[in-house]
């Protein structure tokens, strides 16, 4: 995947795994296909009678643009996922995401307060885990999802090294 | 800060309100440079259950005396015996919990370090490193405040609950215990280790006060006031057009939910003054409550002036801030008040607070940057605004939306109308992040966000140009990490004292130790059971 604009020229970014497209898939199928069956109900009572406010065309039409906004973003997950990057620079680690809304975050080894590993049950059987960075701003919402478990350890290792190395008050 | 529960070993709590092991640990441990609040204070915190007390117990009497019927009749004297022994016993259970409350809150200041314990059934032990201090205030409600006591609170930025409150001591020793926890965690030694032996309080000059008549001004011309005259406005049209009486009922809670804020606002910041000693920046305010809040040098971690539109005309300014651990309070009005760092104030006033604040500006001229940052407009005082590809997207404020960098803070400056201007320390930038959605992307610019501790300040320049954000971008970095560098030390007066020794004096202690990871989790965790405390008693 080519540097987007907003990207520091000459960053080699490291990618997430592949693998993260099935959790992330398994999300979209839990939340939209749920959202769209639930939008089918006022179809279903219409079409045996039991309903007679919603038009026939109103009622098609809900989860049909329920169901082509989750198409969208069905197709958007694996380029979502590509997208996903970070870097390990000298004195900051680097986290990129989107492709709409693109997002480049910097945060500084020292600013570090402590770095959480997640690994959620779909994450689990694919042998992956989830990195979250806190600093003291509940701003820095950095998380890199999708992380193969040992890399997630090391970088989890790296970053704690480095971050006591270059400790700084608040 | 870490806090323990020590939950005392007595397995039957009903049994004794005072179980024997913890009991003789405790008489000895005053001895130790432990001390205790003042005996008021429970009443004085408590002092609404007394009220409820005498209200429930009374009230039928007041009510006789109120419709002139006799207060005694036989039918209250068969149940006065009744009465008077309930009250008595509730009133006994009350005081005794105050006393219980009151005999296990204890403190210490020794070693770096200010310990706090309180309570009976379930214990909690509180420390707080002293130079992680960031800010510390002297509160006064009015009744403590006629009983001539303080509530001694301080904010200690490690883990989520940060507040360290000591209430009630008696003024001239709240002002003492400031004091000396402020020497500490500057770093003067003053050779004395126990708390009773005080240091000096420093000195202050008074730097500037705001009349009352110029926050009347800036209440009556505030935002608030503005939304209340047009709501006035269409409540009157509607009732007029639709002929229906009933809207003026719908005004009058409105109109005391709106007196009520008022009052708060007005009772908040009047009186307020600014003064500057050595060990920080002092504020004080307050009509019936007043609150003195102390923040060293070097503990604010963002800073926005601001201008709403209807002050303009009288050239008034807004200045709040970002401390770490305000921004957690969860009384919204409270929270407003200590982030305030100048409630209305002349450009000459906010001007001198920024020189407080930011004593080295980090510029030739200053008043000329930072002029440029509250009024001008395109590239005066050296800012960079939005590129003209993209005035579209904000048609208005284009040309004040920019930045400007000094060596020691960058200038996020915004708004035609409601003009800000929001100053970031570089030493104090936490983590930041470019932000570019597809609009954005076709004009070719980006919002770069810079990250702070919770507060009102929420840095963002909008929509600069692309190359200009990503060059902000790496300079920032590269800045923020020099001025970390430059910046060794939490105790800020050793820093001047004796800067050969220092580096090697502040290393071993970590400053965030990995072992705040778990923190939050331990200082959560007994708050829920202390408040129970009373209650079994």
């Amino acid at each position: 995947m080519h540097t987007e604009a907003i990207d520091p020229p000459g960053i080699a970014w490291q990618r997430v795994s592949p693998k993260y497209i099935t959790v992330r898939l398994v999300e979209w199928a839990v939340g939209n296909l749920v959202a769209v069956l639930l939008l089918s109900l006022p179809l279903l009572f219409v079409l045996l009678g039991v309903w007679r406010w919603p038009p026939l065309w109103l009622a098609v039409a809900l989860p049909a643009a329920m169901l082509v906004l989750a198409l969208w973003r069905l197709v958007l997950i694996p380029r979502q996922v590509r997208a996903i990057g970070y870097a390990e620079r000298d004195d900051d680690l680097l986290v990129r995401t989107g492709i709409f809304f693109q997002r480049t975050m910097a945060v500084p080894y020292g600013r570090m307060q402590y770095v959480d590993i997640g690994v959620g049950p779909v994450e689990r059987g694919l042998g992956l885990c989830t990195l979250k960075l806190h600093t003291a701003a509940p701003g820095t919402n950095a998380k890199i999802p999708g992380l193969p478990a040992a890399e997630g350890a090391r970088l989890r290792e790296q970053l704690a090294a480095r971050g006591e190395a270059r400790l700084a008050g608040l | 800060m870490t806090a323990d529960r020590q939950v005392p070993g007595t397995g039957a709590p009903g049994s004794s309100p005072l179980p024997a092991g913890p009991a003789a640990a405790d008489s000895a441990a005053p001895d130790d440079g432990w001390l205790r609040v003042h005996p008021a204070s429970p009443f004085v915190r408590g002092w609404v259950a007394l009220a409820a007390i005498g209200f429930f117990f009374g009230r039928d009497i007041f009510e006789r005396m109120l419709q002139g019927r006799p207060v005694f009749t036989d039918e209250l004297a068969g149940r006065a015996p009744w009465l008077l022994a309930g009250g008595a016993a509730m009133l006994l259970i009350a005081v005794l919990g105050f006393v219980l409350t009151w005999y296990f809150t204890k403190y210490q200041v020794s070693g770096g370090y200010v310990r706090v314990n309180t309570g009976f059934l379930f214990r909690q032990q509180r420390q707080a490193r002293l130079d992680r201090v960031q800010a510390i205030d002297i509160v006064q409600p009015l009744l403590a405040r006629i009983f001539g006591l303080a509530e001694l609170k301080f904010e200690v930025a490690d883990a989520g609950e940060s507040a360290v409150r000591l209430a009630y001591l008696k003024m001239d020793d709240a002002r003492q215990l400031r004091a000396t926890i402020l020497a500490r965690a500057a770093g003067v030694s003053t050779g004395v280790e126990g708390p009773g032996e005080a240091a000096p309080e420093a000195p202050e000059y008074p730097v500037l006060s705001v009349p009352p008549s110029r926050l009347v001004g800036s209440l009556l011309l505030s935002e608030q006031s503005f939304f209340v005259a047009v709501g006035g406005v269409a409540s009157v049209v509607l009732s007029a057009v639709t002929d229906n009486q009933s809207f003026y009922f719908y005004l009058i809670p409105a109109a005391l939910g709106l007196a009520a804020s008022y009052w708060t606002l007005f009772n908040k910041g009047y009186n307020f003054t600014a003064a500057i000693s050595p060990d920080g920046i002092r504020l004080r305010y307050g009509l019936l409550d007043t609150q003195a809040q102390t923040l060293p040098p070097g503990r604010i971690q963002a800073l926005k002036i601001a201008q709403p539109p209807l002050w303009r005309p009288f050239g008034w300014y807004r200045m709040q801030v970002n401390v770490a651990g305000y921004g957690l309070v969860e009384n919204a009005g409270e929270g407003t008040s200590r982030t305030t760092l100048l409630p209305v104030g002349k450009l000459e006033d906010a001007m001198n607070m920024l020189a407080l604040v930011l004593p080295d500006p980090g510029t030739a001229q200053p008043a000329a940057v930072f002029g440029a940052g509250l009024t001008g407009l395109d590239s005066d005082g050296g800012f960079v605004t939005t590129p003209r590809r993209a005035r579209i997207l904000a048609p208005l404020g284009w040309r004040r939306n920019g930045f400007a960098a000094t060596d020691t803070a960058l200038l996020i400056r915004s708004g035609r109308w409601w003009r800000e201007l929001v100053v970031v320390p570089h030493q104090r930038t936490q983590s930041m992040a470019l932000h570019q959605g597809p609009l954005a992307r076709r004009f070719r610019v980006a919002d770069l966000v810079l990250h702070t501790t919770a507060g009102p300040v929420a840095p963002r320049l909008t929509q600069a140009g692309v190359d200009e954000a990503r060059a902000l971008f790496n300079e920032q970095s590269a800045r923020a990490r020099l001025a970390r560098k430059r910046q060794t030390t939490e105790q800020w007066l050793r820093q001047v004292a004796v800067p050969v020794v220092e580096p090697a004096e502040t290393r071993p202690a970590p400053v965030v130790e990995p072992s705040s990871v778990v923190e939050p989790v331990e200082t959560r965790a007994p708050h829920a059971p202390t408040q129970e405390g009373p209650q079994h008693g």
